[in-house]
Formats: structure tokens, C-alpha cells, sequence
């Protein structure tokens, strides 16, 4: 597989804080990455960063093996539409589009015009006094119909009904399909990504903390769940990442694979195995109070706080 | 762990080189006319039919002499704040269509030159006709005062076309001050052009060179003011693209 993008000790700093720290990763070709952490981990600094709008502090970082500041023929082949994006005063939808059609080589007027009428889209109207969701919906336009060989989307649900976020997905896959491109898709709804993306890269206060195949993730860890203390004796000697109580009855989530054998002494203890949601996953790895408690001994689980 | 593959494929089929994207950044800018040429026309055009309007009430009240209005230097100011929105908004946009700064830059300078002439030719064509029809027939003056028309229409042209330019310069230049150093230091920036305004001001009293000052003014004539106006374009316009080169959307 070919690496689009490379990235050596990235690191960004702010006045006072330390946005991106030290951090290093690749990027494949044609492949869907879902780029996850919570608010303010540091997803839009690296997205503006790889695609020159922001600078880096150090580090060293390569698009299609070269540097993409004031550099066009990187620069044309990328996408990046923020999620707070600003438009011209005055600019209507049809005049964005419009203006990415001037810049992006691979535009396809077909597709915008497809989206514009399935998210209902008013091109007419002038886009400061568009809703938050009509405004997401033109930044997801120009990003899917530029069709660019790398294409970030920022968060680009926000605003966005249950409907329009599935039309986004959906024709986000389709068209990969049919075209094939890296996008890299900033989110913090990670299961309603989870079926979309390939590969995962969380990203952390700064720092990557899980650069892997979606498919790996999901395997591991696991929820086992059954009789206290069958389920502690299970525990004994793994890695708990999470531990909830009601009653009699526990609820672990143990990290690495199941084995062959676990899977047996389950059965026999009359465990039951759930298979852990990429969310409640990436929330246990994620999770942690102002200061810097381990992971485990946080307390429960508020899935709403990576919201 | 660098791979040249990646860097090898421009294959021309696939990315068919566009002529320039610079110009491609003016067609950007002119999307939509509203902003660069309606807006302009309608300032300027309401000014005059305004300044009409007082001229000729002033020669039915029986005002023979010429009557002078500034009308004409209404969309100027109109040009200061597109200049600022040039950057504020268009340039952030401009990064979201994978522009380089650069390209930008001169993009966005050849419109403001496009549009200026545009504006100086309506206002030479506007002089004309004023001389032509002794000022409307009431003797009022709108687009061609006496010292702007000193060189002639060239003359008038050059400097109609430098006042646009320098004011969209300038709004333009503020703006990147403001959009990478803030607003702070904007402030601290015009004040201190403000207090060494002052500062030349009181050595010029100091030396008793008012006369000599006053006096290179009107010896220099229309053509020279006007082209030490372009220097001076051309230096903020310098700035303003260092200044942008590191600038954040």
C-alpha cells in the first residue's frame, strides 16, 4: 500500500498549550480513516497543518512525498472544508460550488447537484443566513463532488438531521466506491462512523493514542458480563478497563483478544461475551479526569461526555 | 518509509494542469458581481444623482458659480472594506479551495485592479460628458474637479485608478495585520503611523518648511501625487503578502 501522507514528530504549540505533541503516523491511499478524540484533542490542528492552512511548530510532514506549503500541485489534489468554515460576504451556496469548480480538477457538477437536492439544499440563499445544518451540508457538497485524491471532512454532521447524516454516508461510500480516494473523517460520533471507517486513528490531548484497522479494534477487548464473582475470577491477571456492578451481577471490559480457551471457560462459567462498541472502546482509552487518573479506576462510563 | 511512488504519479490525464489558478482566484472573486461591481456602481451612481439633485436646487435658487461635490470619492471607502473582507473572509474560503497564499494574493490584487479601472474609466467618461454639457447645465462638478483634471483624462484615469487601488490596499493591509498579529497590535500599528504623522508634521512646522512642502505638492502635479500613491500601494501591498505568507484561515 502506498502512503499519501507521512508524519514525523508533529508537534504544535500554542501559547500555553501543547496542541499536537511529538506525533507520527501515515496515511494509505484510497482508504477511509476515521480520525477520533474528543473536542479540543487536536484533530482540526493536524487536518489544517497536512493541508498547509496552519503551521506546524516541528516535525516534518509529506503529502504524496512532498511538502504541501504554497505548493499547488499537492494542494490541488486535497480537500478540506472546516467545520467552522467562513464564505465570502454575500456568497451564496451556487457561488461556492461553483468557485470549487474552478479549483478542484476532479469536480463533478453531477454529484453536487445530486446532493444539493437530497439534503434540500436552498443555493439561492445567501450562506451567512443559512442554518447550521444547511451550512455543514455545503461544506459536505464541496467536499464529496471535489472528488479530491485526499479529502478531509471536519466534524461535517454538526447541525445535520439522523437523515442527512445517513445521506452523507451512504453517498460518501458509494462514491468512494466508484472513486476511489483517502478521505479522513474527523467525528466524535464514533458508532455511527464505525461501519464506514477502515482504519482508526485517535488522537488524544495531543497525542495518537490507536492507529489501527477498524476490524483489530473491535477485537480488543471484550464485555463479559454474569455472577460477580465467576466474572472476578475471570478478570484475574487481565487488564480491566471498565467495571461496572449491579447486585450480584458484574460487567467487565477486559482489553486483548479472546482465546479459544477463554471463550470455554466462559461457556462453563456461564459468562456472557458481548462484543465492545468501537465508541465504548475508544471512550475507556480516552477517558480521564483533569488530573491524570489511570484508566481503570475511573469511574463509570458517561458516553455522552465524548459528545 | 518515504515513498517515492507517491510522489512519482502526475500523470498528466489525470490531473490536467489548469492555465493559472491565480486567475482562477479572480474569477472567484467575481462569482458573485454583487460584491466587487454592483455594490461600486450603485454608491457611485446614487452620489451623483444625489449631488445632481443638490446642484440643481442650488441653481434654482439662483447659484451660478460652480458648484464642487466630493460625491465621487463615496466608493472608495466601499473599496477599504472589500479590501478587509478580502482577507477576513474570501481568504479563508480561498484556503478551503487548496489556493496557495500566494495565488491568493496576486488573484485577489489583480481584481482590485480590475475593478479600480473599471471605476476610473466610468469617472474619466463621467468628466468628459461633465466638460461637454458645462457641468449638467447647472455648473455642478461631480466627477471632474479642477485639480484632478489638471493632466488631462489620462491623468484623471491614473488617479482615480490609484485612489480605488490604494484604499483597497489599504483595508486589505489592515487585515492582515489584524488576521496574524491581532487586534492589539492593528491598533498599536495605526497609532504609532498616526503619531509619526504627527511627529513629520510638527518637524515640517519646526522648520519652518510648510511653504516648501505645500509647494511640492502643487509642483509635483496630479501624474506625480498619483504615482507616489502606486510606491505606496506597492509597499503595503508587500507587507500585506509577508504578513499573509504565515498567516492562519
Amino acid at each position: 500500500m502506498t502512503d499519501v501522507i507521512e508524519v514525523r514528530n508533529l508537534t504544535k504549540r500554542y501559547r500555553d498549550t501543547l496542541a499536537v505533541d511529538d506525533v507520527s503516523f501515515t496515511i494509505q491511499k484510497d482508504t477511509i480513516y476515521g480520525l477520533l478524540g474528543r473536542n479540543g484533542a487536536g484533530k482540526t490542528t493536524v487536518m489544517s497543518i497536512l493541508t498547509a492552512q496552519n503551521f506546524a511548530t516541528g516535525g516534518e510532514i509529506r503529502i504524496f512525498g512532498e511538502q504541501p506549503y504554497e505548493n499547488t500541485r499537492v494542494l490541488r489534489r486535497m480537500c478540506f472544508v472546516r467545520e467552522s468554515q467562513k464564505y465570502p460576504d454575500d456568497a451564496k451556496p451556487h457561488h461556492a460550488f461553483h468557485a470549487a469548480s474552478l479549483f478542484f480538477p476532479n469536480w463533478s457538477q453531477e454529484l453536487a447537484d445530486r446532493l444539493i437536492d437530497e439534503f434540500q439544499l436552498p443555493v439561492k440563499k445567501r450562506i451567512k443566513k443559512l442554518s447550521r445544518g444547511q451550512l455543514s451540508a455545503v461544506g459536505v457538497i464541496i467536499g464529496l463532488a471535489s472528488r479530491a485524491e485526499i479529502t478531509f471532512f471536519d466534524e461535517p454532521y454538526l447541525g445535520l438531521d439522523a437523515v442527512a447524516r445517513q445521506i452523507f454516508y451512504d453517498r460518501l461510500l458509494e462514491d468512494y466506491t466508484e472513486h476511489p480516494r483517502t478521505v479522513i473523517l474527523s467525528s466524535h460520533l464514533i458508532d455511527e462512523v464505525a461501519n464506514l471507517i477502515e482504519k482508526v486513528l485517535v488522537i488524544d490531548r495531543g497525542h495518537i493514542v490507536m492507529d489501527e484497522d477498524t476490524d483489530a479494534v473491535r477485537d480488543r477487548a471484550a464485555n463479559i458480563v454474569g455472577d460477580a464473582d465467576a466474572v472476578e475470577s475471570f478478570a484475574a491477571g487481565r487488564e480491566v478497563i471498565h467495571r461496572e456492578s449491579l447486585g450480584r451481577v458484574t460487567s467487565i471490559t477486559v482489553l486483548g483478544a479472546l482465546s479459544a480457551d477463554d471463550r470455554e471457560r466462559l461457556a462453563v462459567a456461564g459468562l456472557d461475551v458481548a462484543p465492545v462498541s468501537l465508541q465504548q472502546l475508544i471512550v475507556r482509552l480516552t477517558q480521564h479526569t483533569r488530573g491524570d487518573a489511570p484508566i481503570d479506576t475511573v469511574p463509570t462510563p458517561d458516553e455522552g461526555a465524548l459528545r | 518509509m518515504m515513498t517515492t511512488d507517491a510522489a512519482a504519479p502526475f500523470a498528466p490525464s489525470s490531473l490536467p494542469r489548469t492555465p493559472s489558478r491565480t486567475l482562477s482566484v479572480v474569477r472567484m472573486q467575481l462569482i458573485n458581481r454583487q460584491t466587487y461591481i454592483w455594490i461600486p456602481l450603485i454608491i457611485l451612481g446614487g452620489a451623483f444623482l444625489l449631488a445632481l439633485a443638490v446642484y440643481a436646487m442650488l441653481a434654482n435658487a439662483g447659484v451660478t458659480g460652480p458648484k464642487y461635490g466630493g460625491g465621487a470619492q463615496a466608493p472608495l471607502w466601499y473599496f477599504g472594506v472589500v479590501g478587509i473582507q478580502a482577507l477576513t473572509l474570501t481568504f479563508p474560503f480561498s484556503q478551503a479551495m487548496s489556493v496557495t497564499r500566494r495565488e491568493f494574493f496576486l488573484g485577489t490584487l489583480l481584481t482590485a485592479a480590475l475593478t479600480s479601472s473599471i471605476l476610473a474609466g466610468i469617472a474619466v467618461v463621467g468628466g468628459l460628458v461633465e466638460r461637454a454639457t458645462d457641468g449638467w447645465g447647472v455648473n455642478g462638478w461631480f466627477f471632474g474637479l479642477p485639480w484632478m483634471w489638471e493632466a488631462g483624462p489620462l491623468g484623471a484615469l491614473l488617479v482615480n485608478f490609484v485612489a480605488a487601488m490604494l484604499f483597497f490596499v489599504i483595508g486589505f493591509w489592515a487585515a492582515t495585520i489584524y488576521k496574524r498579529f491581532g487586534g492589539i497590535a492593528l491598533t498599536f500599528v495605526l497609532v504609532g503611523i498616526g503619531a509619526l504623522l504627527i511627529a513629520g508634521m510638527w518637524l515640517i512646522g519646526r522648520l519652518d518648511a510648510w511653504a516648501s512642502v505645500l509647494g511640492w505638492f502643487s509642483t509635483v502635479g496630479v501624474v506625480g501625487l498619483s504615482l507616489w500613491g502606486l510606491v505606496l500601494a506597492a509597499v503595503l501591498a508587500a507587507i500585506a503578502f509577508l504578513t499573509l505568507r504565515r498567516a492562519i484561515p
